[in-house]
């Protein structure tokens, strides 16, 4: 019998432990969380309201192609804003480049990658002199992409010559509307199925692998249940695309260039010199300069990957709409930079993670598609889409300087420290009504009591932020 | 014997607009040597350090320098550090927002041939150069959470893994304790074994005395003399520092006959939630009427912090404990409060934070008790003028105009500005928080005979400094705090710069 309880106790107790290291490992990086959160609120909202229409496979993959031209947007406003400058002229630079590339491969007759090409070196042009106003001449970013903003609305006006052209060439609607071929077995799409599994089995090999060089080079990796968790988590999320993909057209090509472009960039912004020089000049460009780095060159090339950026977003704005004309541009900077906010970048500089910014950009498009789809007046939107980005970034403020908080090492200390805390706590409080009485009866020795008091606070608060601090690692031994 | 010669700067003249902050500076350091650089604040010692390293480039200054047997040119810090000549700052060149491993390798990333990091060589390399220098912490914390030791120790690392020649220190132990000191002052010597030079800048003569091979004095931007090991001596240092006597430095002021108690914190414990620990614990102290009150410690012991919990708590610190002014508990939630309660606090960074450099000094003086020139919201410049006045006239402000804008004035005169303008809000307390910091001997003067007047009128001044004969020159009353945590208090009678320093450097229990 007596084994029996112990049994359940333990099967009891790891299930409380599981849970309670879940809720710190979420309240400790609340920051990067919360946005997922908010996401799966307003999916779960859209989709009670829309009849779960909005989560079915048609719409969701309508949303990620509208979302498409944001996100790369908003991955290259990241960095901007990362390096603590801002971008106004991407939305008229990449509608006037979406522009030049249609209006060259349909009245131009060039072929599309010569048009692409000469694109790619305007995009290079521009991005230099914006960068050279800006690192060298010191003129603030507001200013340069303001005059860009103007400048770049006339090209585009001129460009399309005030009215919208039509194209028909394959290449803009394949990259517009066109999917990735289908392997239908049984219902289910061979190619978005590998495609999700290959993935799977990607993070599952460099996890595995990241936690044996750990292991080998005795730096601590994180616990095997947050590990664990997350897998399960990305498992139901691809999942569920895989499900979409499937039961739809497939996965179009906007996606395929985004999911690229986002790869690309978290890659770089991670793993490569480049990244880490981009971040160090965000969050302290004094000690960049003093550590050797030329602040002046990576802003020049943030500007000149923003700018690249701007054309892939124009080109693929332009394809899904299989035209361009003089009304694309204004707002999408607008969208990228609340994009970057509500993905957690920070206005101070410094700190800001690509793939946060996409999320971002899926949040706002969301709530585009959804309040559409909702039939709710579309001049509301907006008035949503505001409060939303302000919520982002008071939560973002709120949230920055979360401590790491420990549940099971705080369930120890709490064991152990017991007696103590009850004593002080005994002790305060008694103080406190000390104090009270003496206050009522106002006495001249009343600075004795607030003496006492005073001290008695302090004692409990030293014992509160004892507990709170505490690790699991300070009880248990790892084995 | 030229062969020893690491680094030989031969009659460096350095000018500013309006300042010669370096004439004719001549030092040479041998190999393996650990140099002091020694003077006062204002001596040019930091900029000499920043022509070598070429922060100042070639062209900008005259002279030469000459360093491995070479006449160098450095055009920007990269040339000097591909050299081996690395800089440690007193503004320490760390990136808060990263990890403590990718901090050791900014700017000099570990990567393959398409510019790819290897993290994981970054992190062991990173290790070997953190145990190098006897700093054990957890790789992936953030540098903005350490403490100021431990970064400067990520600085030496980060030097380290560099192939650094010449080690440059500028006043690294100014913000440290005494055993992160110690620790530091071993690890130079370590590292001289090591066979690599170091040049360091410090005002503290007991670690000159411990481990310089050889010094440099400079005074007012000229080398006034160079010693080696067998020739220092502390006496002859001080002498050729200050060239000149104490007595010149501060005016003779009565000895204070006491008071009633107007200030006094009891408990007082002030919780900074972004770096997540007490920035002042348990403070206690008194000040009485007519009084100067000195408060001492290192850079970053809590002094500031401590005055910013009486003066309203503007960075929102979490409070507990009491203040208690003129006999009676007060909660001052905000500095407008505080100013209301008649305390008013003179900011450490006047640029920063107290000047508004774009305006007047009429502007200036008057900004702080608008009500007091102003009716219905409307202000009488008439009013406004008449007081900048009086105050310029008073204190002595040396300018043209009280339209005269602040950004024009010497250092010393904007203290004044800032120190009129407090005045005009009439307040019953006066914090200043180094009254006296970047102004020349001149003007220093005369603040403390400001000071000595107003007491004399029974205003209380707390002064807050690192400059101990300040500290010593002025106060009636002098509390040491360490670590945030108030070590010692003595009587004007008793204290000596020994007494201080050793409270200074000394955390009770923490």
């Amino acid at each position: 019998m007596t084994e029996n309880t112990n049994v359940f106790k333990r099967i009891g107790w790891s299930i409380y432990k599981y849970i309670l290291t879940i809720i710190s490992l979420f309240r400790t990086n609340i920051r990067d969380y919360g946005m997922f959160v908010a996401l799966i609120v307003i999916f779960i909202v859209f989709g009670f309201m829309t009849n779960w229409i909005f989560m079915g496979p048609f719409n969701f993959t309508n949303l990620l192609n509208q979302t498409a031209y944001v996100a790369v947007l908003a991955v290259g406003m990241t960095l901007v804003i990362v390096t603590r400058q801002i971008d106004l002229s991407v939305g008229f630079l990449g509608a006037f480049l979406g522009a030049y590339v249609v209006v060259a491969v349909e009245t131009g007759g060039q072929s599309v990658v010569a048009a692409l090409l000469g694109a790619l070196v305007i995009t290079i042009v521009v991005g230099i002199i914006k960068g050279y106003f800006i690192a060298k001449i010191k003129v603030p970013s507001f200013v340069v992409t303001l005059a860009g903003m103007f400048v770049f609305k006339g090209f585009l006006f001129i460009k399309t010559g005030n009215r919208t052209i039509s194209t028909t060439h394959p290449f803009f609607i394949k990259v517009g509307t066109g999917y990735l071929p289908k392997f239908e077995i049984n219902g289910f799409d061979v190619v978005s199925l590998s495609i999700g599994i290959l993935i799977l089995v990607i993070v599952l090999i460099t996890g595995m692998v990241n936690r044996k060089k750990h292991r080998k080079l005795n730096i601590p990796s994180e616990k095997m249940e947050i590990f664990i968790t997350k897998l399960l988590i990305m498992t139901a999320i691809i999942g569920y695309m895989t499900y979409v993909f499937s039961a739809n057209k497939g996965i179009s090509y906007l996606l395929l260039i985004t999911v690229a472009v986002v790869v690309i960039y978290h890659f770089m912004t991670t793993q490569t010199t480049l990244g880490r020089r981009i971040y160090a000049v965000g969050g302290n460009p004094e000690a960049a300069e003093l550590s050797g780095i030329n602040v002046e060159l990576i802003l020049i090339i943030v500007f000149i990957s923003m700018g690249i950026l701007s054309m892939f977003s124009g080109v693929m704005y332009a394809s899904r709409l299989e035209n361009t004309s003089p009304k694309h541009g204004p707002f999408w900077e607008l969208y990228a930079i609340a994009a970057a906010f509500i993905g957690g970048t920070s206005a101070s500089g410094g700190i800001g993670k690509v793939v946060n910014a996409v999320v971002g950009a899926i949040v706002i498009m969301s709530l585009k598609n959804g309040m559409a789809l909702a039939g709710i007046d579309a001049n509301i939107e907006p008035i949503i889409l505001g409060g939303v980005l302000l919520l982002a970034v008071v939560f973002d403020i709120y949230t920055r300087n979360v401590n790491a908080v420990d549940l099971v090492g705080i369930h120890y200390a709490k064991k152990e420290y017991r007696d103590e805390f009850a004593a002080s706590k005994i002790n305060f409080a008694k103080a406190k009504a000390e104090l009270k009485a003496a206050l009522k009866e106002n006495r001249d020795d009343l600075i004795d009591f607030e003496y006492k008091f005073t001290n008695a606070q302090g004692e409990f608060n030293k014992i509160k932020d004892k507990i709170r601090g505490s690790k699991e690692e300070d009880f248990v031994t790892q084995s | 014997m030229e062969n020893d010669i690491l680094l030989r700067m031969k009659s460096i003249t350095k000018t500013f607009p309006g300042v010669k902050a370096l004439d004719e500076v001549d030092i040479s350091v041998k190999k393996g040597d650990i140099h002091f650089i020694v003077g006062e604040n204002g001596a040019g010692k930091s900029t000499l350090m920043k022509v070598l390293s070429g922060i100042y480039p070639h062209g900008s200054y005259d002279g030469d320098i000459i360093f491995d047997g070479r006449i160098k040119h450095f055009h920007g810090i990269k040339d000097s550090v591909s050299d081996g000549i690395v800089i440690i700052n007193q503004e320490l060149a760390l990136f808060p927002n990263l990890t403590v491993y990718e901090n050791v390798f900014v700017g000099h990333e570990i990567h393959n041939s398409m510019s790819v990091m290897k993290w994981d060589d970054t992190k062991k390399e990173a290790k070997k150069y953190l145990d190098m220098v006897g700093l054990n912490v957890d790789l992936y914390s953030l540098v903005g959470l350490l403490g100021v030791g431990k970064q400067q120790l990520i600085e030496i690392a980060k030097a380290l893994s560099q192939n650094v020649k010449l080690l440059i220190l500028d006043e690294p132990t100014a913000a440290l304790n005494e055993d992160d000191s110690e620790n530091l002052l071993n690890l130079l010597v370590e590292l001289k074994k090591k066979g690599i030079t170091s040049i360091m800048i410090s005002h503290k003569l007991k670690e000159v005395e411990a481990i310089a091979d050889s010094i440099t004095v400079l005074r007012d931007g000229r080398t006034v003399s160079a010693m080696t090991k067998a020739e220092i001596n502390e006496q002859t240092i001080i002498k050729n520092m200050v060239g000149r006597e104490i007595e010149d430095i501060f005016p003779k002021r009565p000895e204070y006959k006491g008071g009633p108690v107007v200030l006094e914190t009891v408990h007082l414990n002030s919780f900074d939630t972004s770096l997540n620990r007490y920035i002042v614990s348990n403070s206690n102290i008194k000040v009485r009427k007519g009084e100067v009150v000195g408060i001492a410690g290192l850079m970053g012991a809590g002094r500031t912090e401590l005055a910013h919990s009486i003066f309203g708590n503007p960075k929102k610190y979490k409070i507990t404990g009491s203040t208690i002014l003129f006999g009676k508990p007060v909660k001052l939630t905000s500095p407008r409060i505080a100013i209301e309660n008649g305390i008013a606090y003179v900011s450490e960074d006047r640029k920063k934070d107290g000047l508004i450099l774009e305006e007047t000094i009429s502007q200036n003086i008057t900004v702080s008790a608008l009500k007091k020139i102003s009716r219905m919201g409307i202000i009488n410049f008439f009013r406004q003028n008449k007081f900048a006045e009086k105050y310029v006239k008073d204190i002595d402000i040396r300018t043209p105009s009280i339209l005269q804008q602040v950004k024009n004035l010497s250092g010393g005169n904007q203290q004044k500005v800032q120190v009129s303008k407090w005045l005009f809000a009439e307040p019953k307390i006066l914090i200043l928080d180094e009254p006296t910091r970047g102004i020349d001997v001149g003007a220093k003067y005369e603040i403390y005979t400001i000071i000595n007047d107003l007491v004399a009128k029974g205003m209380s001044i707390i002064i807050i400094s690192s400059e101990l004969p300040e500290i010593l020159g002025m106060c009636d009353r002098i509390y040491v705090i360490a670590e945030g945590v108030q070590t010692a208090e003595f009587d004007i009678k008793d204290a000596t710069a020994e007494k201080i320093m050793h409270s200074a450097t000394t955390a009770l229990g923490v």
